[in-house]
C-alpha cells in the first residue's frame, strides 16, 4: 500500500468540523477531533447529546451533513475513498447487537471475511473459530442468536467486527442492552481488546471502564465536544459545570 | 333440485376442470412469485426512475380488477399482433397481475426486518447486494411463506376468471354441465365443494406458518 509509511506516523483519524442534521435538526454542531493510533478514547455524554450519531458518522452509517473526515491518512468522501473499504478498516459494534438471527454464532464471525475479503469458507471458518475462542464463546459456536444471552451475543458482535481485521474499533454503547450481571463478561473482552493494542472509540456510561481504559475521555453535550482530557482530569476535576452534573447522575445510579 | 347424483355422474368432467384450475394457479402462482420478487426489490432499491416506474405497475394492477387484464390480454393484444393461445394468455395476465401483490408482500418482509440488521451487515463493508443476499433475503424468506401461502390460496379462487375467455376450468365445467342437465345447482355446488377441497389446506398452512414464525 503506498503512503503507509508516511501514514503511520501521523494520525489513524482526523475529524474535522462535522456536522450531523436530522431534517432542521442539527445533532451535531461542528466537532473535531483526532486519535492517534493505538489511541483508546471514551466518548461521554448526556442522551442526546450526539455522542452515538458521532459515532456513526466515523464509518458513514450515518453519512455526515459538513465536514471532514480522515481516516488512516486518506480523505473520505463520498465517491473519492470508497465507503466500503472505510468500513472493512472500522470495526462497528452496537448497542443492540445486530448479530445476525438466521446464522450460527460461526457464521455470523465467519460470514463479512466471506462475502466482502472473499476468504474461502474453510479458512474464514478456522478464523472464527479463534476469535470465538477470544471471546470465550468456543462453546458456542454451532448456536443462533436466539438460543444466547444478550452478553454472549455482544460478544459474537464483537467477534464479528474483529474477523475484518480492523483498524479502528467503534463501540456505540455496548453494554446499555445487556443485564447488569452480565456486562462484565463484554468489558472484559474490550479490555482485553485494549491492551493487545487495538485502536478504539467507546460511547459508555461506564465509568470504571473509563478509568481502567482510556486514555482520554471526551465529553458531549448539545452536539459539541465541551470537555476533554485524560479520566483523571475529567472525572477527578471536571471543568464544565454541565460535565459535573452529568457525572454526579452517573455516579449516583 | 340438489342432486348429489348429478356430481357424481359428472365428477371426472369436473376433475378434469380443478385440474386445469389448479395446473393454472401452479404455473401463474411461480412466475408471480419470480417476478414478484424482482419487481419488489426493483421498487426498493432500483433508484428513483425504477422506483417510480414499478411504483405506477404495482398500483395500476391493483387498482384495476383482474378480469380486465384477461381480457385485455387475450382479446386486445392480438389486434397489435401478440396473439397468445388460452392457457398462456391466462398464466400471463395471472401472473402480471399477482407479481403485483406479491412485490408488495416481499417489499413488508423487507421493511419489517430491523434497520439494525443491514447497519451491522454496511459496517462490515457489505454492499447493497451482498447485505440483501446473505442478511435480508434470508431473514424475509419465513416471513413471506404465510402471506404467498394466502396469495397462492386467492390465485386458485381467481382463475375461475378465466371462464370469460372460455377456459374449461372447474368452473366453466360446472357451467357446462348445468347447461347440459338443466340443474345448475347441483354442479355448482360440487365445484364449491371442490374449491374449498383445494384451498383450504393451503389456508390452514399459512395459518400453521404463522404461528411459528410468531
Amino acid at each position: 500500500m503506498t503512503g503507509d509509511t508516511m501514514v503511520s506516523q501521523g494520525k489513524l483519524l482526523v475529524v474535522d468540523e462535522l456536522h450531523k442534521s436530522f431534517g432542521s435538526l442539527e445533532v451535531i454542531k461542528g466537532v473535531s477531533f483526532d486519535m492517534d493510533f493505538k489511541e483508546r478514547l471514551v466518548l461521554m455524554g448526556p442522551s442526546g447529546s450526539g455522542k452515538s450519531t458521532l459515532v456513526r458518522c466515523i464509518n458513514w452509517i450515518e453519512p455526515p451533513s459538513a465536514g471532514r473526515i480522515t481516516f488512516d491518512g486518506k480523505l473520505v468522501e463520498s465517491g473519492k475513498y470508497d465507503i466500503r473499504r472505510l468500513r472493512e478498516d472500522i470495526g462497528m459494534v452496537f448497542q443492540q447487537f445486530n448479530v445476525f438471527p438466521h446464522l450460527t454464532a460461526l457464521q455470523n464471525v465467519a460470514l463479512g471475511p466471506i462475502a466482502v475479503k472473499k476468504v474461502a469458507r474453510k479458512t474464514a471458518e478456522t478464523e472464527a473459530m479463534e476469535l470465538l475462542a477470544k471471546v470465550g464463546l468456543s462453546h458456542r459456536a454451532d448456536h443462533k442468536p436466539a438460543q444466547m444471552s444478550g452478553g454472549e451475543q455482544q460478544r459474537v458482535a464483537i467477534a464479528r467486527a474483529l474477523a475484518m481485521h480492523p483498524k479502528l474499533m467503534l463501540f456505540d454503547e455496548p453494554t446499555s442492552s445487556i443485564d447488569v450481571e452480565l456486562i462484565h463478561e463484554v468489558l472484559d473482552v474490550m479490555v482485553k481488546l485494549a491492551d493487545e493494542g487495538m485502536t478504539m472509540i467507546v460511547v459508555t456510561h461506564e465509568i470504571g471502564f473509563a478509568k481502567e481504559v482510556a486514555d482520554r475521555v471526551i465529553f458531549m453535550d448539545q452536539g459539541l465536544i465541551i470537555e476533554s482530557g485524560s479520566p483523571s482530569e475529567v472525572f477527578e476535576h471536571p471543568q464544565q459545570e454541565r460535565t459535573q452534573s452529568f457525572l454526579s447522575k452517573v455516579l449516583l445510579a | 333440485m340438489f342432486k348429489w347424483s348429478i356430481i357424481f355422474e359428472n365428477l371426472p368432467f369436473l376433475l378434469a376442470g380443478a385440474w386445469t384450475t389448479l395446473s393454472l394457479t401452479v404455473v401463474s402462482m411461480i412466475f408471480a412469485t419470480v417476478a414478484g420478487l424482482l419487481v419488489g426489490l426493483l421498487n426498493m432499491f432500483g433508484g428513483r426512475v425504477i422506483g417510480a416506474i414499478t411504483r405506477v405497475y404495482i398500483e395500476a394492477v391493483r387498482g384495476t380488477p383482474a378480469l380486465l387484464l384477461i381480457l385485455i390480454v387475450y382479446y386486445a393484444l392480438p389486434r397489435i399482433g401478440l396473439n397468445l393461445p388460452q392457457f398462456p394468455a391466462a398464466a400471463v395476465s395471472l401472473a402480471v397481475c399477482y407479481a403485483a401483490y406479491i412485490a408488495e408482500v416481499f417489499r413488508s418482509a423487507v421493511e419489517s426486518i430491523p434497520k439494525g440488521q443491514s447497519e451491522a451487515a454496511f459496517s462490515l463493508g457489505m454492499s447493497q447486494a451482498q447485505t440483501l443476499r446473505h442478511v435480508i433475503l434470508p431473514q424475509t424468506f419465513r416471513r413471506v411463506l404465510p402471506p404467498l401461502a394466502n396469495e397462492f390460496a386467492a390465485l386458485i379462487k381467481d382463475t375461475s376468471l378465466v371462464a370469460f375467455i372460455s377456459m374449461e376450468d372447474l368452473l366453466f365445467k360446472a357451467k357446462i354441465i348445468g347447461a347440459r342437465t338443466y340443474n345448475v345447482f347441483s354442479p355448482y355446488i360440487g365445484a364449491a365443494i371442490i374449491y374449498l377441497i383445494m384451498t383450504t389446506p393451503v389456508m390452514q398452512w399459512s395459518r400453521n406458518l404463522e404461528k411459528k414464525v410468531e
